[in-house]
């Protein structure tokens, strides 16, 4: 297996944009290319486009080869759409990594978007009630609020997590994401602000909920050995972990503690030859502030149980045990699904890059774990980045 | 230069439920090898497949076994009391064909040794602990087709 490298990447600014979906392709992929020296579309080999539901969204199949028609690239080794919810950014970084890591592809474009935002809202709502298995959980309107709903209900009745503790995830990520001119929601927020918001499904408000985005984002891969053709300072995905158990919410390893994470960590450390000690900075899938809560369990950074009390101690703030989302989180940022992956990745790249703003900059940072889930948390996909 | 004509063109204002925005599944045998399940439903059983095999208890219903590759199976009545593992109330963003519902509860229930998702009937959220006994109902559509529930004991 060749070393893969990351050696740029561009995404649009994120939100409720006035932008068709089309339009967020031409933006983010304009945006990916301009950012890398020697790269013109006509390199690029392979095009993966992670897209969770365009068929839903704006009723569009066949959608890596529009993309591929409106960024200039012609794929000649790999093209192919990766659906894995709101995972689907990662799955295409995994898909064009394991491209060029065989040796299948010399250059490759991971791609992500979403068009959320749709003129009547209850669409999107039923858009997103398909994911968990529909004729058995769906049936009964567990899109993802009420399931992470339910997830934290179980959490704080056997751990004795608070409200307030998962208000305090959305405070942190919202003090980041207030210096991110690519977030969906760039403004500081208080706990009183998260418990006041409107009740979604309770314990959850809507600030406990991150958002619906629309938005796009693209890198590009290559072989580590060319990396320095294209930049001086480009990334190495070094390491991966991912797991799957069950799918009906009867056939979950648990509600409250996730074990493919746990297992996903324990690979993608393994594979990248790493302690939990050596990660810098954690992007973690703040998909509800519940799940960043479970995040610092599973990976390890505190006991099972004890995520409420981390994040109380603003252990994961930069300069506490690790920095768990200086980028602003899906909660900040917003969480436009095919796309988040690749935010992820791009920002990390600009953290190593010291590009990013003093204030949720993390200095000296050597490694990084960018993190998704999908479904019902039975899926964790993990990359590991470093410098 | 020719005139450009401007012209008015009509859709249905209306259209029937489409099937890909209808949650509950297709039931009769022409349409699934698990219909079984629905017909005892319609009985007031709920029941789900036992390998005959391997002996697995299998939720959702299959005509294979993910143990042992068997397509043996018994059907096998749950009961119809279960107990309220966890739940919440939905109360903004439900799909079309539940909108008209809102607000209503949803939870998972503790129901010989499976734990189903489900809606909880005559409950509001305020009304409901973790631990309460509920009681299985069936539900029925306009079209004849049938799914579960669970509702909470009035009274307790």
């Amino acid at each position: 297996m060749r070393k893969v490298a990351i050696v740029g990447g561009g995404a649009t600014r994120c939100g409720k944009r006035e932008a068709s979906w089309r339009d967020l392709v031409q933006e983010a992929g304009k945006n990916m290319f301009e950012s890398v020296h020697n790269i013109s579309p006509k390199d690029v080999d392979s095009l993966i486009v992670g897209a969770a539901e365009p068929e839903r969204f704006v009723f569009q199949a066949h959608v890596t080869p529009m993309v591929a028609e409106y960024l200039g690239i012609m794929p000649r080794k790999v093209i192919a759409r990766t659906e894995l919810m709101c995972a689907s950014g990662q799955a295409a970084i995994r898909y064009a990594w394991a491209c060029v890591a065989s040796g299948l592809s010399d250059v490759a474009v991971a791609f992500g978007v979403e068009k959320m935002y749709m003129p009547d809202m209850t669409e999107a709502h039923t858009n997103m009630s398909c994911v968990l298995d529909r004729e058995w959980d769906g049936i009964n309107a567990l899109s993802a609020p009420p399931f992470f709903a339910i997830t934290a209900q179980r959490h704080m009745h056997e751990f004795g997590t608070t409200e307030g503790q998962m208000a305090q995830v959305c405070v942190k990520n919202h003090h980041y994401s207030s210096m991110n001119p690519l977030a969906q929601f760039p403004k500081e927020i208080t706990v009183q602000d998260v418990l006041k918001s409107l009740v979604v499904a309770p314990p959850l408000k809507l600030l406990d909920c991150s958002g619906i985005t629309d938005g796009a984002a693209g890198v590009v891969l290559v072989p580590a050995e060319d990396a320095k053709k294209y930049t001086d300072t480009p990334m190495y995905l070094i390491g991966s972990g991912q797991a799957s158990i069950g799918n009906t919410l009867n056939n979950l390893a648990s509600l409250t503690e996730w074990v493919p994470l746990k297992m996903a960590v324990k690979e993608a450390l393994k594979t990248a030859d790493m302690t939990l000690s050596d990660i810098d900075i954690a992007e973690l899938h703040d998909c509800f502030t519940i799940s960043e809560i479970m995040e610092y369990e599973a990976f390890g950074w505190c006991e099972k149980g004890k995520g409420g009390k981390f994040i109380e101690e603003k252990q994961s703030y930069i300069g506490g045990k690790v920095a768990v989302n200086p980028r602003g989180g899906l909660l900040g940022c917003g969480h436009p699904l095919g796309a988040t992956a690749i935010l992820q990745a791009i920002d990390i790249l600009q953290q190593f890059r010291g590009e990013v703003p003093q204030g949720r900059y993390v200095e000296g940072a050597e490694a990084a774990v960018t993190h998704n889930l999908s479904g019902p948390a039975n899926v964790h996909s993990i990359l590991v980045y470093s410098r | 230069m020719g005139k450009v004509e401007f012209d008015k063109i009509k859709r249905p204002e209306t259209i029937k439920l489409p099937f890909m925005l209808d949650f509950y599944p297709l039931e009769d045998s022409k349409t699934t090898q698990t219909s079984q399940f629905f017909q005892n439903l319609k009985k007031g059983q709920l029941t789900t497949t036992k390998c005959k095999k391997c002996a697995q208890l299998l939720w959702p219903p299959r005509i294979v076994c993910p143990n042992c590759l068997s397509n043996e199976f018994e059907w096998v009545d749950l009961g119809t009391e279960g107990e309220l593992y966890a739940f919440t109330e939905v109360r903004i963003g439900a799909p079309l064909g539940f909108v008209q519902d809102v607000p209503f509860c949803v939870g998972l229930v503790k129901i010989s040794g499976l734990l189903l998702s489900s809606r909880v009937d005559n409950a509001r959220y305020d009304q409901l602990r973790i631990g309460d006994k509920l009681q299985l109902k069936i539900v029925q559509l306009e079209d004849g087709r049938v799914f579960f529930r669970f509702a909470r004991i009035s009274g307790e």
